[in-house]
C-alpha cells in the first residue's frame, strides 16, 4: 500500500473493469442496432432538414436541463398523462447524436410532443412567452428568438398573433427568427409514435 | 503604498524573518507558495461565480422572467454553467490545491518544479473560462458534467495532466517510503480523472457510441467524477486534518485500506443507478443499484473512523476553525451517501426519478462534503503558507455558520421539495403547472438558502483577500507563529 505504482495499478484495474463490464459489453451487445424498414415505414422515422436544425437550437438553449425525452411505461404515470403509448427503446435513438434523454423533468417529457402538440402557432406563442399559453409556467420566455420590428408596408404574414398585454407598440410586429422556426419544426417532428414490437406498453405488462 | 507592497508580496512572497523552528516545513511551503496560492485564488474566484450563478438559477425557477432578456443567461445555460463552475472551477482548484500541499508536506521534502504547477494551474483556469464561455455561447453538450464544449476538453485535459504530473513528482520525491491514507486518495483521484475523462471524451465525442449509450457513458462519467475524483480529494483532506489540526489520530486507522479499495470499487459503477426505468439496458442500471448498495461498506468504515476520531476530541472541535469544517463535511458525507444508497432503491426512484431530489443529494455531496472539507483545509494552509494569522477570526466564524446554514437549507428544500415534486410527477397525472404551484415553497426556500450561501462565500472572499493583503505584524515576523503539528502515524510504522 506504500507505493504509488500499487495504487495506480489497483485503480486502473478497478476502473477498467467497471468500464469493460458496464460500457464496453453492453455497447457490443446492443450498440449496433439498425433501423427497420425504409422510406415511409422506416422505424424510427427520420427528422427532415429544418427540424434537424431545430435539434441544434434545442441543444444550444439547454432545453435538456428541464425536459427529458424518454417515455417510461413500466413505472410512473407517463402513459396516463398521454406523454406516449409505450416505453422508449434504444432503437428510437439510433439516428441521434447527441441524445437528449435528460435527467430532470421541470417540464413535461418531450419524446412525443409532436403527436400531442400539433399546432405550430401554439409553439410560437409558447416560446415567445410561455405565460400566454400556459399561465403560471416557469419555462423561460425565449423572446430573443423573435424579432420585434417596425411594420414597413404590409404586415408580415409570419407575425405572431399576440393577445392583449403582450403586443408590441402600435406599428411594430413580432416575427420569429430562423432559429425559432427550426425549433418549432423540431417540436412538431418529435415523435416515437410507431410500433416497436419489444417495447413494453401497459397492455403488454398487464398480460405478463 | 503598503497595499501595493502587500499585493506584490502576495504574488512574489519572500520568507525573510520567518521563525526558525519550522525550517523544513517552511522550505517546502516556500517552494510551492506561488502555485498553491494561485489555485486557491482561482477557487475563491470560481466559488463567487458559482454562487452567483446558483442564485440566478434558483430565482429563475420561480420567477422565469428574471433576467430573461439576456439570452445567454437563460435557465438552460445558467444551470449547466452553475454546476460546471462549481465543480471544475471551485472544487477542482480547491481540491488540487489541498492535495498538492498535502502531498508535498507529507513527503517531507520540497519537490521543486513549482513552475509546472503554477503554469498548469493557470491553464486549468483558462480552460474553465473557455468551457463556460462555450456554454453561454450555445455550444453545450447535453450530458451532465460534460457540458463544456468539446473544444474546451483538450485544454482541460492538458492542464490536468500538468497538475497531475506535479503531484506524482512530489509524491516520488518524498523522504519517507511509507505512505499515509491522504496520499493514496490524492493519487487515486489524479489517476481516475485522467482515465474517466479520456473514456468519456472518446466514447461520446471522438468515436460516439450509438444513441442512448452516450447517455450511459455520461452517467458513468458523472458518477465517477464525484466518487473517484472529488470525493478522494476530500477524503485526503479529512484524513490529514483530523490528526494535524485536531491532534487526534484516526481511530481505527488500520481499516483505511478496506475503506479505500471498497470505496473505489463500488463508486466506479454507482453512478449508473440513475438509468433505471429508462430506455437503457436494464441490467446496466441494476449493476449501478448493486454498486450503490456496496457503498454501505466504505460508508460504515468512514463513519466509524471519522466520527470516533472527532468525538474523541469533541471539546476541541469548536475551537479549531478547520476542524469545524471537517465536522460539517463528515456529517454531510454520511447523509449524502446514505441518501445516494437509499435513492438508488427502485421503490424510491419511482418517486424521485427526474425530480430535484437528485440535485439535492449531489449538492450536499459536492458542497456540503467536498466543499466544506476543502474550505477547512484552506484555512489550515493559508496561515502556514503566508506566515500570518487570520486577521479576523470572527468573520471566518460568521462564514462557517452562514455557509453551513445555506447549504443545509438548499439541501433540505431540494431533497424534500424534490420528493414532493416527484411524488406528484410520477405518482399522479396532475398537470405540470399544478405540480409547480404545489411545490413553489421549496423553490423559494432554495433561493433563501442560495442567498445565505452566497453571503457566506462573500465573507470567505473578504477573509481571503484580507489575509493576503494584511501586513505582517511584529509578532508574526519574529515569533514562531505556528506550532509544530503532530506527526502522522505512518512515520512510526
Ligand atoms: C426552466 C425549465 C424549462 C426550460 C429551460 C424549458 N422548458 Fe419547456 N416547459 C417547462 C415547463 C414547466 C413546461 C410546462 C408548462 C408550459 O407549458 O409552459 C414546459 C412545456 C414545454 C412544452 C409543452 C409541452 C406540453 O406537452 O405541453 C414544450 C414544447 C417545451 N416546453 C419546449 C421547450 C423547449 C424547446 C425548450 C428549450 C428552448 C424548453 N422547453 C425549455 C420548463 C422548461
Amino acid at each position: 500500500m506504500n507505493r504509488g505504482p500499487f495504487i495506480f495499478i489497483g485503480v486502473l484495474i478497478i476502473v477498467s473493469l467497471s468500464w469493460a463490464v458496464t460500457l464496453v459489453k453492453p455497447i457490443q451487445e446492443a450498440g449496433n442496432l439498425a433501423p427497420i424498414g425504409k422510406g415511409e415505414s422506416r422505424v424510427p422515422t427520420l427528422l427532415a432538414g429544418l427540424a434537424l436544425q431545430g435539434r441544434e437550437v434545442y441543444q444550444e438553449q439547454g432545453c435538456v436541463n428541464c425536459h427529458t425525452q424518454q417515455t417510461l411505461a413500466t413505472v410512473g404515470s407517463d402513459i396516463a398523462r398521454g406523454w406516449g403509448d409505450r416505453q422508449s427503446m434504444p432503437l428510437d435513438y439510433v439516428d441521434q447524436s447527441p441524445v437528449f434523454t435528460g435527467y430532470n423533468r421541470v417540464g413535461p417529457d418531450l419524446a412525443n410532443v409532436g403527436t400531442r402538440r400539433t399546432d405550430a402557432d401554439w409553439h410560437y406563442l409558447h416560446f415567445y412567452n410561455p405565460q400566454i399559453t400556459s399561465p403560471g409556467s416557469n419555462m423561460p420566455p425565449y423572446a430573443f428568438l423573435f424579432e420585434t420590428r417596425k411594420i414597413i408596408g404590409p404586415a408580415s404574414n409570419r407575425a405572431l398573433d399576440l393577445p392583449e398585454g403582450y403586443r408590441p407598440e402600435e406599428g411594430y410586429e413580432v416575427v420569429p427568427t430562423p432559429e425559432a422556426n427550426a425549433l418549432v419544426a423540431y417540436m412538431l417532428g418529435l415523435s416515437q409514435a410507431y410500433d416497436i414490437e419489444e417495447a413494453p406498453t401497459p397492455e403488454k405488462l398487464a398480460y405478463k | 503604498m503598503n497595499l501595493i507592497c502587500n499585493l506584490f508580496s502576495s504574488v512574489f512572497p519572500s520568507l525573510g524573518g520567518d521563525g526558525s523552528q519550522r525550517e523544513r516545513e517552511q522550505t517546502i511551503d516556500s517552494s510551492m507558495r506561488f502555485a498553491v496560492l494561485g489555485l486557491i485564488k482561482g477557487s475563491v474566484f470560481w466559488l463567487l461565480v458559482a454562487s452567483l450563478l446558483g442564485l440566478i438559477v434558483s430565482i429563475k425557477l420561480h420567477s422565469p422572467s428574471y433576467l430573461s432578456e439576456y439570452g445567454w443567461l437563460s435557465y438552460g445555460k445558467a444551470y449547466p454553467a452553475f454546476w460546471n463552475a462549481l465543480v471544475y472551477g471551485w472544487l477542482f482548484n480547491a481540491g488540487l490545491a489541498c492535495v498538492a500541499w498535502i502531498i508535498a508536506r507529507l513527503g517531507g521534502r520540497p519537490s521543486g518544479n513549482s513552475g509546472l504547477l503554477a503554469i498548469s494551474g493557470g491553464a486549468w483556469n483558462i480552460a474553465v473560462i473557455i468551457g463556460l464561455f462555450g456554454i453561454f455561447k450555445g455550444d453545450q453538450n447535453p450530458y451532465r458534467m460534460l457540458e463544456f464544449p468539446s473544444y474546451a476538453a483538450p485544454f482541460l485535459f492538458a492542464a490536468f495532466i500538468g497538475i497531475g504530473i506535479w503531484i506524482l513528482l512530489a509524491f516520488k520525491a518524498r523522504a519517507y517510503r511509507s505512505s499515509y491514507a491522504s496520499q493514496w486518495y490524492a493519487l487515486a483521484g489524479v489517476f481516475s480523472f485522467v482515465w474517466i475523462f479520456s473514456i468519456a471524451q472518446a466514447m461520446i465525442f471522438c468515436m460516439p457510441a450509438q444513441g442512448i449509450f452516450q447517455s450511459v457513458v455520461a452517467a458513468w462519467f458523472g458518477g465517477n467524477l464525484l466518487g473517484l475524483v472529488v470525493a478522494p480529494f476530500a477524503f485526503a483532506t479529512i484524513y490529514y486534518l483530523i490528526p494535524k489540526a485536531l491532534g487526534q489520530h484516526i481511530v481505527g486507522y488500520r481499516q483505511s485500506g478496506i475503506a479505500f479499495w471498497s470505496w473505489i470499487f463500488f463508486s466506479s459503477a454507482a453512478g449508473l443507478a440513475s438509468l433505471v426505468n429508462g430506455p437503457f439496458p436494464a441490467w446496466v442500471a441494476s449493476v449501478g443499484v448493486v454498486a450503490s448498495f456496496g457503498l454501505f461498506l466504505p460508508l460504515s468504515v468512514f463513519t466509524m473512523q471519522f466520527l470516533s476520531s472527532l468525538f474523541a476530541s469533541f471539546s476541541k472541535i469548536w475551537d479549531t476553525l478547520s476542524v469545524r469544517y471537517v465536522f460539517y463535511a463528515v456529517f454531510a458525507f454520511i447523509v449524502a451517501t446514505a441518501l445516494t444508497i437509499l435513492g438508488s432503491l427502485r421503490g424510491i426512484q419511482e418517486v424521485t426519478q427526474f425530480s430535484q431530489f437528485n440535485d439535492g443529494v449531489r449538492y450536499l455531496f459536492l458542497v456540503g462534503f467536498a466543499g466544506m472539507a476543502f474550505t477547512g483545509m484552506v484555512y489550515y494552509i493559508l496561515p502556514r503558507l503566508l506566515n500570518k494569522e487570520l486577521p479576523n477570526p470572527s468573520l471566518a466564524d460568521l462564514q462557517f455558520w452562514v455557509q453551513g446554514l445555506g447549504i443545509f437549507l438548499v439541501t433540505v428544500s431540494l431533497v424534500y421539495g424534490g420528493w414532493a415534486h416527484g411524488a406528484l410527477l410520477n405518482g399522479s397525472d396532475a398537470d405540470t403547472i399544478a405540480i409547480l404551484q404545489n411545490t413553489k415553497t421549496y423553490l423559494f426556500l432554495t433561493t433563501i438558502g442560495s442567498v445565505l450561501f452566497a453571503i457566506g462565500n462573500f465573507a470567505y472572499a473578504v477573509s481571503f483577500v484580507w489575509i493576503l493583503l494584511s501586513p505582517r505584524t511584529e509578532k508574526e515576523q519574529s515569533a514562531d507563529l505556528i506550532e509544530p503539528a503532530p506527526e502522522l502515524e505512518y512515520t512510526h510504522s
